[in-house]
């Protein structure tokens, strides 16, 4: 089978380097990894290979850098990968870059039997990246899926959906975007690593000019969306802080907020009347 | 673009290691320091991913990594558990290097693979009661019986000693004279006449379980011998160079540990109504610690460096094992004060972290002994 | 171009019993019409629709679009897409919101993609500005952050829509409105997913997903013993016990507990927070919270910064306290 793997390089935080005085994301403090679901749909990708045999080629589109994921999947076992990179690309949202993925696989890749995803990433979380790619490639997909498997030529996959376990027969080409509930990545081994490194490795970088792409169509102008403002969530809560005994802080969180807490449980929390 | 980047892959190694560490040891460091048990669930997780063999050529099963890289990995580890991290330093420095470098085509097939995969555990056994430093006093002898070595002697303080299944004895085939004799064996932990120790009661690395060796008419294949008699000197300062690097790589992992958990706990703990981390004393602390980190590292680095383009590195390796164990104490030390009252809780890392750091600057060659080496390549060098 | 100035919602009613997010859309969609004078409607296909068709103007819409098959009776990510965005490009409508429902975040964006226009995912709030734009507020990090989003020139404004933000308006069925409906184009492209299986999910009686209440605790629990008086809290408020990554590591909560990245995401009116220091692989599990009480002794906690209401104590004399004193309480 010839399938493609799409990760995306997000930026490794535990805790958020935010800034509050400026109100700005320090993302250049933050390491890079490879998006936790880009790395369940590699490892989908690699077990499918396994029973499938085939070739899987890892692409992505980022800086310069974002060649390092491409480095983990070769290490983890993907075969080939693809760099798209070029300024131009920079602040795609979901619509432009499910454009230029398109491009890049019809022009690189256009064999392809699957294209897998990751169901959302970490970072802009918006799950809308997949189903967009099917569409700019005409594709039939299947959004968070849990279960890959091929049968005669039909790929059957299996998914939660809304409160129903499904089972579906897709025809190939396809594309999935798989859930993180399934597919526990496997960790990288460091022969693995040691062969991803090789001095002709097999990633290929790829230009906004390559894909035959106008810099006007790709940039961030192009993107149907506009961010108004960023800030941190919870920045309206009181953020109410008590102190003091524990018998003291519960009167006082009960006295206050018995109501809400009651109503939740569907009882009544007395007041104390002192 | 596509030319290779050494530093990419540096960084991919650290992250690689650094997420299994954290995953599968952090949960369980502070537990096994304290119930003083070596984690076999975690070398059970640790073996498909090359970490016996992490520079064991290819052919025998080994990700034949550069040295930088072997660096990366036991630091990695080692923030974590140093306990494991010494494991694997003297598996893969000390317990397998000496049979790459000096081994016979046929011990390297009969040894590599099965230490490589980590089926088998590889140990380090030169000191005994009157010998360590001075390889001259050791007692354990080897005397030829037609095709094998009858060993009788004993090693203490052996790393790994309770687990290792494919330790290098360090014996002399010549009681008379033995520093003529000096010579190696690969000894199999089955072989009659081999034992076991008591696992001491240590100050740290608890999670290590380090013992004494017992041979008592151990009979050897002489096939098991490693390089010619009496090259067991050679053989052994050229194993302690690499180990050195090994060391200093886990008194860096300590080093970092201690100092990453300072400045979370400056941050967070609060007195006079600020973050302590607002004193400048703190500050100070902590920008000293950050700028001996980093320099510590580069110079472990050069050592490496020089190993892999096949340079002399027996002066840098020791720099890098005496300033990196040495650093390690520093920061432990302010890392328990930062810490306080906590610092010296077994509750906290730190305290761990402090315990295990002392004896980086004992084993593998104290730092006397490295002074030493340091000092005679200095004096050594040309005028 | 002729523009009825409509508001869209997405009739999404397979899962009507567990998600009524469409019906919370309407109700959104009700207050943002009054801003732009616009015409709510909701656009509803599958098969046997009349059900809903009533349920979606007791609810607030006043014209239904209408796509009635028995071929369309399954749902079908790629039809519903082909379908919605043929009758959005001949009517031509502002908005057109989408329950973010495993369904409908497979399926906007398909139609986003088809209609050449914006997308803004999950949204947890939407508004209109004074330039009569449709603000639409995603969570992302987690829900660490959120963005005010906007789509300036493309028509319609699309956003998916997390369910249990918006309160769906009390039904009436007297509410009268115009259904309109559309005969199945004959050129529909043939499906290209056969659906062999699909069985409701059994449910167990309360899953913490689903908990009005959770209690969730972290290292700064202390001990297992203290851990285990979460239980006893838990039975006195009807609540669900989860716990950080640490605590299952340490064999004191299940996996199945695990609140957190390759856990559970939970959104509970009331969030008892206990010993959590909030990495965010689990505030992100949690960004769902309507009401977060945390308890650590370090007040520097992410956890606490994100909590409404911060109590700096131990959590094991809080739980305590907490449980004494409800026994008092709770009538």
């Amino acid at each position: 089978m010839e399938l493609v793997v799409c990760i995306k390089q997000v930026p490794m935080v535990s805790e958020l380097p935010w800034d509050p005085a400026t109100g700005t994301l320090k993302r250049e403090l933050a390491e890079g990894m490879m998006n936790p679901a880009c790395r369940h749909a590699l490892e989908a990708a690699l077990q499918l290979k396994a029973r499938q045999g085939g070739r899987i080629t890892a692409v992505t589109m980022g800086p310069p850098m974002a060649e390092e994921v491409l480095r983990q999947a070769l290490a983890l076992g993907a075969d080939e990968g693809l760099l798209l990179s070029d300024p131009a690309m920079a602040g795609a949202d979901t619509f432009i870059t499910s454009r230029i993925l398109a491009k890049a696989v019809k022009q690189c890749r256009p064999d392809f039997d699957l294209i897998l995803c990751g169901c959302y990433t970490s970072d802009s979380e918006t799950a809308q990246v997949g189903p967009q790619l099917a569409e700019e490639l005409d594709l039939p997909s299947a959004a968070f899926v849990e279960e890959i498997d091929m049968k005669k030529n039909r790929l059957i996959v299996s998914r939660f959906s809304d409160g129903f376990i499904e089972t579906l027969e897709m025809k190939l080409p396809g594309l999935v975007t798989v859930s993180t509930q399934c597919y526990t990545p496997r960790y990288f081994s460091l022969a693995g690593i040691e062969a991803a490194f090789p001095d002709g490795a097999p990633i290929r970088t790829v230009r906004a000019g390559d894909l035959g792409l106008d810099p006007e169509s790709i940039g961030v102008h192009a993107s149907p969306t506009r961010i108004l403002k960023v800030y941190a969530a919870g920045a309206d809560k009181e953020n109410i802080v008590l102190r003091g005994a524990p018998k003291q802080i519960v009167d006082h969180l009960l006295n206050r907020f018995g109501d809400r807490i009651g109503g939740a449980m569907g009882k009544d929390i007395k007041k104390n009347r002192n | 673009m596509s030319d290779i980047n050494p530093c990419m892959k540096h960084q991919v190694v650290r992250k690689a290691v650094r997420e299994f560490a954290e995953a599968e040891i952090g949960p369980i460091a502070h537990d096994v320091d304290r119930d003083a048990r070596f984690p076999w669930e975690v070398v059970e997780k640790m073996r498909p991913l090359n970490f016996f063999g992490l520079q064991t050529p290819k052919e025998y099963g080994g990700a034949d990594l550069d040295t930088i890289s072997y660096a990366i990995v036991i630091e990695e580890i080692s923030r974590i558990s140093a306990a494991v991290g010494l494991c694997l330093t003297v598996h893969n420095s000390v317990g397998i290097y000496p049979i790459v470098r000096f081994g016979t085509r046929e011990q390297k097939q009969r040894f590599l693979p099965g230490l490589a995969s980590g089926e088998r555990i590889g140990g380090f056994c030169l000191t005994e009661a009157n010998a360590g430093s001075d390889a001259g006093g050791v007692e354990t002898h080897a005397i030829k019986d037609g095709d094998s070595y009858i060993l009788n002697g004993t090693k203490i303080f052996v790393s790994n000693g309770g687990v290792c299944t494919t330790p290098l004895i360090f014996a002399t085939v010549n009681p008379i004279d033995v520093r003529k004799g000096f010579s190696v064996f690969i000894v199999e932990k089955e072989t009659p006449g081999f034992s076991v120790g008591e696992i001491e009661d240590l100050c740290g690395m608890r999670a290590n379980p380090v013992s004494s060796l017992f041979f008592e008419d151990c009979r050897v294949p002489a096939v098991n011998l490693l390089g010619r008699p009496g090259e067991g000197l050679k053989i052994g300062l050229n194993a302690l160079d690499t180990g050195r690097l090994g060391i200093a790589a886990q008194a860096l992992g300590i080093a970092q540990a201690a100092f990453e958990t300072s400045v979370k706990f400056a941050r967070e703990r609060h007195q006079f109504g600020q973050p302590i981390a607002a004193n400048q004393t703190i500050q100070n602390y902590l920008a000293d610690m950050a700028t001996e980190i980093a320099a510590a590292r580069l110079l472990l680095y050069r050592g490496c460096a020089l190993k892999d383009e096949g340079k002399p590195f027996s002066a840098e390796a020791a720099m890098a094992k005496l300033y990196c164990s040495g650093l390690a104490m520093r920061v432990c030390t302010t890392a328990v004060q930062i810490h306080g009252g906590y610092g010296y809780s077994k509750e906290y890392d730190v305290e761990r972290y402090f315990r295990d750091a002392k004896v980086t600057e004992i084993y593998e060659g104290t730092s006397e002994i490295q002074r030493m080496v340091i000092a005679r390549s200095v004096l050594s060098a040309p005028a | 171009m002729n523009r009825k100035n409509e508001i869209w919602v997405f009739g999404d009613y397979r899962n009507y019993f567990q998600n009524r997010v469409t019906l919370q859309l309407i109700g959104r969609a009700v207050e943002l019409a009054k801003e732009i004078k616009a015409t709510v409607c909701a656009v509803v296909m599958g098969h046997d629709l009349d059900e809903w068709i009533g349920e979606y103007m007791a609810h607030g819409a006043r014209r239904v679009y209408v796509v009635e098959d028995p071929s369309l009776k399954e749902y079908d990510a790629e039809t519903y897409a082909h379908l919605t965005a043929r009758l959005a490009a001949a009517h031509s409508p502002e908005i057109l919101l989408v329950g973010a429902t495993s369904f409908g975040r497979e399926f906007a964006p398909r139609v986003a993609k088809r209609l050449n226009t914006g997308l803004t995912a999950d949204c947890v709030g939407l508004a209109i500005n004074s330039d009569g734009l449709l603000v639409q507020t995603a969570p992302s990090f987690g829900g660490n952050l959120l963005a005010d989003i906007v789509t300036p020139q493309q028509r319609p404004q699309m956003a998916t829509v997390r369910p249990g933000i918006f309160k769906e308006i009390p039904h009436n069925y007297e509410a009268k409105g115009e259904v309109i409906r559309i005969p199945l184009p004959k050129d529909i492209p043939a499906r290209r997913i056969r659906l062999i299986k699909s069985v409701r999910q059994t449910q167990k009686p309360q899953k913490i997903e689903d908990a009005a209440i959770v209690i969730c605790s972290g290292r700064g629990i202390g001990t297992q013993k203290k851990f285990n008086s979460l239980y006893e809290l838990a039975e006195l408020t009807d609540a669900e016990v989860g716990a950080t990554r640490p605590l299952v590591y340490a064999g004191w909560a299940d996996h199945e507990d695990l609140v957190g990245q390759a856990g559970k995401n939970i959104r509970p009116k009331i969030l008892f927070s206990f010993g959590v220091s909030g990495a965010i692989q689990h505030t992100a599990a949690i960004s769902g919270a309507e009401f977060i009480i945390a308890v650590n002794k370090n007040p520097q906690a992410p956890m606490m910064k994100m909590a409404d209401v911060a109590i700096c104590a131990d959590a094991g004399q809080v739980c305590a306290a907490l449980i004494r004193e409800l026994k008092k309480r709770i009538r």
